[in-house]
């Protein structure tokens, strides 16, 4: 009998992976006893370069933390800017902040279950889903000239306003049916069932522990999401996805689900918008920009959990510190004990259900 | 939670708006809100310098079941008590303090560079690092 373990070093290139990541493992046979993930590859130092930036300077690379969900970090920052300066958001821009950010979501889901399919071995649906997400950055690029960085929210609203919804109606009305479709072609797919039920399964404890946000936590069974809270979202309806399963395939579904679910979200945004007038904002001047001294907190329901952004201010043009705290950060932490136990080939598939990104890893 | 019942078993703290000061004992401190408490995720630690080379940490803590934040606040000289035990997500918090601030972690077993080259000198998010690393491009008129 044998007792020797074998070394293996999965990445740092995987096609799976949006972004540089090794995972060492540990394996005996093919079972997994140990892994060890090695971040950084990616790092740009997003924290320093804040304290050598006015708000106004650092304001565009925050898209850059996240480039599949940019409008979050944005976000993040203006609300600190603005619950500095206490302006409050007239409803125009909250209806246009959240319409753009569930369009975000739809579209970093999209492109999640292509890339998690395609983790798989499954290659079509990541065509597909490109497709959708095209109509999605089409109409991102219209509005600010951007697909993927878009510096479009500013401090105290937006960068310009809305003057065609054409684009969203169409999307509303068509993505219902497309992810009708996926969920044909994958949901009850024999081979899928068999690489995602009962893999990675997520206790509540463990996650908490772990400090697991996002879906990967409502896939297991805990009814949290920011959103509920968030003073944003005010007077929007929507449901939020709990599913009790705790497996790749739960993370799957919650996440097919909560697209329904955004859609729902951006419809009553349009409604209201299509009703609203021309856009009043109270803009903050970022010119000689400075943030009363103290301590400023925002959080976000981003789509791959939590993301929140501290800043301390001495009085002056520059934050103090600036640090953010983004939820993929989080789930690769927590592969050292999911992965455990796990066959290799199931290694890929489970980390790809945690939906992790690793330019906000690094940040 | 109750803040009478917290300050009479630690003497020494202060409540800043929902900021808890501490001075010392923090992995009993810690231990002591979760035992006691629904406080269940450490949503994340910040780290800052104030000078003097001292660090001020600030625990994030969150209650899902209360959904109510808490916020606990030490100064550190260079070394600080880690909590990997109560929380395994402090494990990558803490290996990014040593990383960007230099923070030992006591009873972390596995403090290692992170984002900076294994290699790299000083500790980045310090006030007072110094840019002078011969490697960095911006520096190549000083080595000339």
């Amino acid at each position: 009998m044998t007792t020797t373990t074998l070394k293996l070093n999965l990445g740092p290139q995987h096609p799976s992976t949006h972004g540089v990541l090794r995972l060492l493992l540990e394996l005996k046979g093919e079972k997994i006893l140990s892994c060890e993930p090695d971040i950084g590859y990616l790092h740009r130092g997003m924290e320093k370069m804040a304290e050598k930036m006015t708000y106004l300077q650092y304001l565009p690379t925050v898209d850059r933390i996240d480039y599949l969900a940019g409008f979050f970090y944005s976000e993040l920052l203006c609300r600190i800017v603005e619950k500095a300066m206490e302006v409050e958001l007239p409803d125009k821009v909250r209806a246009i902040r959240v319409m753009l950010l569930e369009l975000n979501r739809i579209a970093s889901h999209l492109l999640w279950v292509g890339a998690f399919l395609m983790d798989l071995g499954a290659v079509s649906p990541f065509f597909y889903v490109f497709r959708e997400r095209e109509m999605i950055l089409r109409f991102f690029e219209k509005l600010t000239g951007q697909r993927m960085m878009y510096n479009y929210f500013v401090f105290g609203g937006v960068r310009r306003d809305i003057d065609f919804l054409d684009g969203v109606e169409e999307i509303i009305s068509i993505l219902p049916k497309k992810i009708d479709d996926y969920e044909k072609i994958i949901t009850e797919n024999p081979i899928f069932l068999r690489r995602t039920v009962g893999k990675g399964i997520l206790e509540p404890e463990i996650a908490f522990n772990y400090a697991i946000t996002g879906v990967n936590l409502r896939a297991s069974g805990v009814d949290y999401d920011y959103r509920n809270s968030d003073d944003l979202y005010r007077g929007f309806d929507f449901r939020t996805v709990v599913l009790e399963e705790k497996d790749s395939w739960a993370r799957y579904k919650a996440r097919i689900s909560e697209m329904r679910e955004c859609v729902n979200i951006v419809g009553q945004a349009l409604d209201y918008l299509k009703r609203a007038g021309v856009l009043e904002q109270r803009l903050i001047n970022p010119l000689n920009l400075k943030l009363p001294a103290g301590d400023y907190y925002s959080e976000i329901e981003a789509p791959r959990g939590l993301a929140c952004c501290y800043v301390r201010s001495d009085g002056g043009e520059k934050p103090y510190r600036l640090k953010w705290r983004t939820g993929s950060y989080y789930s690769v932490n927590l592969l050292r004990k999911l992965l455990v136990g796990e066959y290799l080939n199931d290694a890929v598939a489970i980390a790809g259900s945690l939906d992790i990104i690793l330019p906000e890893v690094d940040k | 939670m109750n803040w009478s019942e917290f300050e009479r078993v630690f003497n020494d703290c202060e409540l800043d708006g929902s900021k808890i000061i501490i001075k010392s004992k923090l992995h009993e401190v810690i231990k002591f809100v979760t035992d006691n408490y629904t406080y269940n995720v450490l949503k994340e630690i910040i780290a800052n310098d104030i000078g003097g080379g001292e660090t001020e940490l600030i625990y994030h803590l969150y209650s899902v079941d209360d959904e109510e934040d808490l916020f606990i606040s030490i100064n550190v000289a260079g070394e600080a008590e880690s909590i990997v035990d109560i929380f395994k997500s402090a494990l990558p918090d803490e290996n990014e303090i040593y990383d960007l601030f230099g923070i030992k972690f006591i009873g972390h077993e596995d403090l290692k560079r992170l984002y900076m080259p294994e290699d790299w000198k000083g500790f980045p998010l310090r006030k007072d690092y110094v840019q002078d690393d011969t490697r960095l491009a911006w520096n190549d008129d000083n080595n000339a």
